[in-house]
């Protein structure tokens, strides 16, 4: 008997000196995966442009009927995206999407991203339906934002740099 | 053909015959005449039944046959003449407008008897404009003679003849295409049926004949089927106009019986291949043909119809394109594919698209940097268009692809990466003069 | 049962009429060929060969014409060495087709693959996307992966304007376009606006518009429906929504009598706010009415529903002005002064309102001893009561052995839809009579034109009557099926009464009544002009006459102080306005009541055609704006002058129960469905793209007075005298599509393509008088005196001024005469 007891104390010792698993959040945060789904964002190309050009694939593809998307037109002297189309509206309700990455796989420019941003808390239900200006990400640094001026001509093909596969 | 016996070319015998004068004085517009005073139009379709004359243009159908075929009880009827002559290689009926022109036009003119059509429309290819301005003028000097216009030789028989010229379109060759293009539309084929010969130009029965082909019914109105079955063989009678172009000696045009030989044909009248260099393949029917490998067989082959047929080719226009050894054969099948790409209409997918497509790899395969896999798509793009397209231009635009790649790929997979043979090409199976 | 050929389509057995062409055979039977260039509505090309395939035909000997029997003793089949085209070959008895084969579904794949290699990768910016024949055909046949080198695809034009770039409503994708040429050939074989064309050849080949202003068709809106791509797209519904993302709602058009069978797609959308908007109008079929096809005033002139300037709530007058108020406290004051007035109520409704409103009205204002009456330009609604069309009738059937006389009527401008089937019918053989003062479209498939003076419409018709008096009178008589359509155009009031009474008199004479096919038919101003007629509201255009003896006058959907018949000194004490908008009458008025516009609510409209269809709320009304026919009702119970509610469904059965032509009519009855052919718009949306299969209701005719058994008796009809002093000329007022009237000025999209006011001209009075092309001119009439730009046209008669009602002109309500001259710039 006395022999489990110290057995116990014994596990009880080497643990307590052991260095803690805790981290401590929200000093310290866990790096996550590569792959994690977590807050969206709408990217950009190098040049400033938007990625998104409104087609709403993404709100097709969504199973929660969470994203709303409005698309209007570019013109030259104010353009968002290349291309013909850009999303003038973009709202996703985060109370209804269940971060399945379904609408970054549907997206044909690679504009909508689930990035690594968990930390989605809201104190008013309106809170949660995130719209397009908090949804783009900034631009480079250097780079114009939109809606931009640009030369007529150049951004005619609202995928510019599409290659051939392999 | 030899001297004095020429039958469509009789300028070569006949100095100056574009004058009516001479014409006449040489038994001219008699077959008119006694077509249109002593017989009837059923017999003046009879007698060219009989004689078997078939059509020149490159279909090959019987010439009689084809007037029989005009819906009954239906009129006005039409005569239209093809004269548009935009095959590749081809270049005979310029010969005849220009230089035998009034026994063209006598031809169209009994051919309209036949048909008991009272307006002829030559449908002229625009290129041809100034052979054109030379026709005109013989046609006003027709009707100054009483040759056309109202009753003629005192019969109720009327007859007009106008000009047309086209305006750069190689699918206004097809009869139905010449229809429209006539009728003031987009030149593009029309379904068929109807056929022109029950509703043609205006919708109304049409005739459709080439040039070459009506040339030659005055000689058999005036000498008799008998005569004109002198020449040729049983099933493919008469004299062709053979165009010799390619790496010939004696480019150019001559007349002969058909059933001459390949052989006859190219070293006997055309003086054999340019510069001695060997017969790699030739090209019978102009840029639409089934490119043939050049051996002996081949070269004994009589070029009628059916013999040329038997071959797997067609012997159509008779427009020999002459390929030496030196030619490479990709080189070729690009030029006649960017012909039959900048020629095709639009109207139906597979030819818009397809040569499109056709001429799109073959550019790469021929600047370089292509693959064998792009030969075998392009070898699987001509099966696609095959037998799917609306018209015979899609159909002949793959016909020379298809029979190049299957005799002579390897001119293609020289040009890739990856096909290009580890030792030279033999060379070209035959001699000079063998 | 003759002429029916029995055939064999994938191994089921279909038996079709002689003539029927394989894909339609095979639509019969559900098996769906797949098809681009095809429209059952347009004549079969065979060029886009994607219809491909294998038929066998019964094998007879050459020699003897002997069907050949095979050993089992069945009819031998020969197949084609070639696969032929199922759009354009047409059944044969015992023929075999086989589409389910490998051979050919590696067609279907060939063609398809052949179409993808230059059509661009627009599907995520292109509007036809999910709605898109080649997007669907893509799944089933398309190669997972492209064998065509990306950088080798034509390259074209994109969002080319089909016009000038501010006034195009249709706009061009020339890399989508896959050369179909179903656009070219419904604006030749069916529009007859020769205005769209093929330009250039092979890859190259492109559409172009040849007009000025582009594409200048009244049906151009039509084409964007049967593009089987994304090519031809509106202006007014670009990147508006996806197809998925709309709501449906079925409607009929309310700018014109015909009663075109809409769909209104709509959407929740934040650009307005979160509010339930239109999106754009389809055609809904009816093969009835208007086949697959709307014009496109019917397709672009649904803005004003939208408008920001509609009323939102009740006004009264209160110290001299318009003032919001509460609905009880507008209603309970309009039903007190309104039952104090009694027989001195005059009551004025226009013809947009639906049946349930207007028999509301009639019921309430004749409840209280008043006069209710429809605010017309165009008489004769009770004589088509009578010897209208019957039941049964159908422009689409009529050909050989129909006469159709059209008179004084522009129909193109005025009902587009029965220019386009009284076209189709002449195409098929019924002999058209076209009677005006002047050309019109329509002239030109008729097999006789009829000219007549200004004004003598009325005699001309009645000349018909004289036996042998000319060939068209004799063809008319003789024919077994006789129709007429009349008009306005050269008359007043009374005149167009009259020429309503020469043609009942013509119909009855020859026997063209009380059956199918055959009768009047009212080229009204307004949607529901025939409704007001078959309810019983006489028809009486706005004057101060009418309202001399008036204490109190109430106008619901008409603006007569805004036309300029009436002025303000005109109103009685007391004028109330049920509106959508603050006209010069409701500013005016004493109270104004917002009213509901037709695609907020429920109702039915009758057709010139007698048919009664229903339509459905599309978006909410805005504010407290309520249904006509519901304000009707409250006051009605509140002045004790009716007794039933106020949803359109119980108007309807009360009017169902009160009208004999509407005996037996419920809305059950009006939304009724049938399966129609050719199948448009089915599951598999080849033919179209947009959807337009009707689910909702094909309407119901109602019989005339004539079928139930009154016997319509002719009557005299006084030819009207037209004052032409010596030294006049005389102003025509004549109709067009495109005008500024208050439910077409919001649509703001057509206002490049609406003519600025004008006066036309022929050439010789112009060089007479000294005016070039443009220079203003003066009208000196009676009334008024009008200074308008001329236009110099031999369209003009001589001696004759064609002036354009609508365009923002004061016109005289029926042809004037003017002195006319150069007008002078005053210099100030």
């Amino acid at each position: 008997m006395i022999t489990e007891i110290l057995k116990g104390f014994v596990t009880t010792g080497k643990v307590a000196f052991q260095p803690a698993q805790t981290i401590q959040y929200p000093e310290q945060r866990r790096p996550v995966a590569a792959r994690f789904k977590g807050r969206h964002e709408l990217k950009r190309y190098d040049n400033g442009l938007e990625k998104c050009i409104g087609c709403a694939l993404c709100a097709a593809a969504c199973p929660a009927d969470a994203i709303f998307v409005e698309a209007s037109e570019n013109t030259d002297e104010k353009r968002f995206s290349p291309g013909e189309r850009y999303a003038s509206t973009y709202e996703i309700n985060l109370l209804r999407c269940i971060f399945c990455g379904f609408c970054e796989d549907a997206c044909p420019t690679e504009a909508i991203v689930l990035e690594s941003n968990y930390e989605l808390s809201y104190t008013d239900r309106h809170d949660a339906i995130i719209t397009k200006d908090k949804l783009l990400v900034a631009p480079a640094t250097g780079q114009p934002t939109t809606p931009m001026q640009v030369e007529p001509g150049t951004f005619d093909r609202p995928v510019p740099d599409m290659k051939n596969p392999d | 053909m030899d001297q004095g016996k020429h039958i469509l070319f009789r300028h070569r015998d006949i100095a100056n015959i574009r004058d009516l004068d001479v014409y006449l004085a040489h038994g001219g517009f008699e077959a008119f005449k006694k077509a249109v005073t002593t017989m009837t139009p059923q017999q003046v379709i009879d007698e060219v039944k009989n004689a078997g004359l078939r059509g020149r243009g490159g279909a090959g159908f019987p010439t009689g046959l084809k007037w029989s075929f005009l819906t009954k009880d239906s009129f006005p009827r039409y005569v239209v003449i093809n004269s548009d002559e935009s095959e590749p290689g081809t270049f005979k009926d310029r010969e005849i407008l220009t230089h035998n022109p009034f026994q063209f036009l006598e031809g169209a003119m009994i051919t309209a008897y036949a048909s008991q059509a009272n307006t002829i429309y030559n449908y002229v290819r625009g290129e041809y404009w100034d052979v054109v301005a030379g026709l005109e003028q013989c046609v006003a000097q027709l009707y100054e003679r009483g040759f056309l216009g109202e009753k003629l030789f005192g019969t109720e028989f009327k007859l007009d003849f106008y000009h047309h010229r086209g305006a750069g379109a190689y699918i206004c060759g097809e009869e139905s295409a010449l229809l429209e293009s006539i009728e003031g539309k987009l030149g593009q084929p029309r379904l068929k049926p109807p056929f022109p010969a029950d509703k043609g130009l205006y919708a109304k029965p049409t005739v459709v004949n080439n040039t070459e082909t009506v040339t030659n019914v005055p000689f058999i109105i005036q000498n008799g089927a008998a005569a004109y079955r002198q020449n040729g063989t049983e099933k493919s009678p008469g004299t062709k106009l053979f165009c010799l172009s390619g790496h010939i000696q004696k480019p150019g045009n001559v007349e002969l019986p058909l059933g001459v030989t390949l052989r006859e044909l190219i070293y006997t009248h055309g003086g054999g291949i340019r510069e001695g260099k060997g017969f790699k393949a030739v090209m019978l029917s102009g840029a639409s043909s089934v490119v043939l490998k050049v051996d002996d067989a081949l070269l004994d082959t009589p070029l009628d119809y059916e013999s040329v047929a038997a071959k797997g080719a067609m012997l159509g226009s008779a427009s020999v394109i002459v390929l030496d050894e030196t030619v490479d054969l990709s080189w070729v099948i690009l030029k006649t594919t960017r012909f039959f790409k900048h020629e095709s209409c639009g109207k139906c997918t597979p030819c818009r698209e397809g040569t499109y497509w056709m001429l799109s790899i073959l550019e790469r395969i021929n600047k370089g940097g292509a693959a064998k896999a792009d030969v075998e798509l392009l070898q699987n793009v001509a099966s696609q268009i095959q037998n799917k397209c609306l018209c015979p231009l899609g159909e002949f635009s793959v016909t020379p692809v298809l029979a190049s790649l299957k005799a002579f790929r390897g001119d293609f997979d020289a040009h890739t990466a990856d096909g290009a043979p580890k030792t030279a090409p033999k060379k070209a199976a035959v001699a000079a003069g063998d | 049962m003759a002429d029916q050929v029995t055939l064999t389509i994938d191994g089921v057995s279909v038996s079709v009429p002689k003539g029927t062409l394989i894909v339609d055979a095979a639509k019969r039977i559900d098996n769906d060929i797949p098809v681009f260039c095809y429209h059952p509505k347009l004549k079969p090309v065979g060029m886009c060969r994607m219809c491909l395939v294998e038929v066998g035909r019964v094998m007879k000997d050459r020699a003897t014409g002997q069907v050949v029997l095979d050993d089992a003793g069945q009819p031998k089949i020969g197949y084609g060495p070639k696969l032929e085209t199922a759009c354009t070959t047409p059944v044969e008895p015992g023929m075999v087709v086989v589409g389910a084969s490998q051979k050919v579904t590696d067609a279907r794949d060939d063609i398809l693959e052949f179409l993808l290699t230059s059509h661009p990768l627009d599907c995520p910016v292109c509007d036809k996307g999910g709605e898109c024949p080649l997007q669907n055909l893509t799944l089933r046949h398309g190669p997972g992966k492209s064998r065509f080198i990306y950088d080798d695809k034509q390259k074209n034009d994109k969002h080319v304007p089909l016009g000038g770039p501010d006034d195009a409503l249709i706009f061009l994708d020339r890399e989508r376009c896959i050369q179909c040429a179903r656009c070219t050939r419904f604006c030749d074989e069916i529009a007859d606006d020769h205005v769209l064309g093929f330009y250039q050849r092979g890859r190259k080949i492109e559409i172009a518009t040849f007009s000025e202003p582009g594409f200048d068709s009244k049906f151009s809106g039509n084409t964007t429906d049967i593009c089987p791509v994304g090519a031809l797209t509106t202006a007014d519904f670009r990147f508006g929504a996806r197809p998925w993302e709309l709501t449906t709602s079925a409607s009929i058009c309310n700018h014109c009598p015909v009663g075109c069978n809409t769909t209104f797609s709509t959407r929740r959308e934040a650009k307005s706010g979160g509010k339930q908007v239109i999106k754009r109008v389809l055609p809904r079929q009816n093969e009835q009415v208007n086949e697959v096809w709307i014009c496109d005033k019917g397709r672009f002139g649904y803005h004003f529903v939208e408008s920001p300037a509609r009323l939102t709530a009740p006004l009264v007058r209160k110290d001299g002005k318009l003032v919001e108020a509460t609905w009880d406290e507008a209603l309970t004051r309009v039903a007190e002064t309104l039952k104090a007035a009694g027989s001195a109520l005059v009551g004025l409704a226009g013809g947009r309102l639906s049946n349930e409103d207007l028999f509301a009205f009639k019921q309430a204002v004749t409840g209280v001893g008043g006069k209710a009456l429809l605010d017309a330009q165009l008489a004769g609604g009770e004589l088509t009561t009578v010897v209208g069309v019957s039941v049964g009738t159908d422009l689409g059937q009529i050909g050989k052995g129909t006469a159709i006389l059209v008179v004084a009527t522009d129909l193109e401008e005025e009902a587009p839809l029965w220019w386009l089937r009284v076209k189709a019918a002449a195409e098929r053989g019924a002999t058209l009579i076209v009677a005006n003062a002047r050309p019109t479209k329509t002239d030109r498939h008729a097999k006789h034109v009829v000219r007549y003076d200004v004004g003598n419409a009325v005699s001309t018709v009645a000349g018909m009557l004289l036996e042998g008096s000319s060939e068209y009178a004799t063809a008319f008589a003789q024919a077994e099926n006789a129709l007429v359509f009349y008009g306005r155009e050269g008359l007043d009031f009374a005149g167009t009464q009259a020429l309503a009474q020469a043609c009942a008199n013509l119909l009855i004479e020859t026997k063209h009544v009380g059956r199918a096919n055959n009768g009047l038919i009212g080229v009204w101003t307004s949607a529901n002009a025939q409704g007001a007629a078959e309810l019983g509201l006489t028809a009486m255009p706005a004057t101060p006459a009418l309202l001399a003896a008036a204490r109190a006058a109430w106008f619901m959907g008409t603006d007569p102080l805004g036309d300029g018949r009436l002025t303000q000194n005109d109103l009685p004490p007391f004028t109330v306005v049920q509106e959508l908008f603050l006209t010069e009458t409701a500013k005016a008025a004493d109270v104004v009541l917002p009213a509901a516009a037709w695609a907020e609510r429920e109702g039915t409209y009758t057709s010139g055609e007698r048919r009664v269809q229903r339509f459905y709320p599309a978006v909410p009304a805005p504010g407290s704006a309520r249904p006509d026919c519901q304000i009707i009702a409250e006051i009605g119970k509140a002045m004790g002058a009716t007794r039933f509610g106020g949803f359109p469904a119980q108007v309807f059965l009360e009017i169902a129960k009160t009208v004999p032509a509407f005996a037996g009519l419920n809305y059950a009855a009006v939304s009724a469905v049938a399966p129609q052919w050719p199948d448009v718009g089915g599951r598999d949306q080849y033919y179209g793209g947009a959807s337009t299969t009707n689910l909702q209701g094909l309407g119901v005719q109602l019989p005339s007075a004539a079928e139930r058994g009154v016997v319509p008796q002719a009557a005299r009809a006084e030819a009207p005298k037209l004052a032409h002093p010596v030294g006049t000329m005389l102003v025509l007022p004549v109709a067009k599509l495109f005008d500024r009237g208050a439910t077409f000025a919001p649509s703001t999209l057509v206002h490049p393509r609406v003519p600025a006011p004008f006066v036309a001209i022929n050439p010789v009075d112009a060089e007479r008088i000294g005016i070039a092309d443009g220079d203003d001119v003066e009208l000196a009439l009676d009334a008024a005196t009008l200074v308008v730009p001329a236009r110099v046209t031999a369209d003009a008669p001589e001696g004759v001024l064609l002036l354009p009602v609508g365009l923002g002109v004061d016109t005289p309500e029926g042809p004037a005469a003017a002195r006319v001259s150069k007008a002078v710039r005053v210099a100030v």
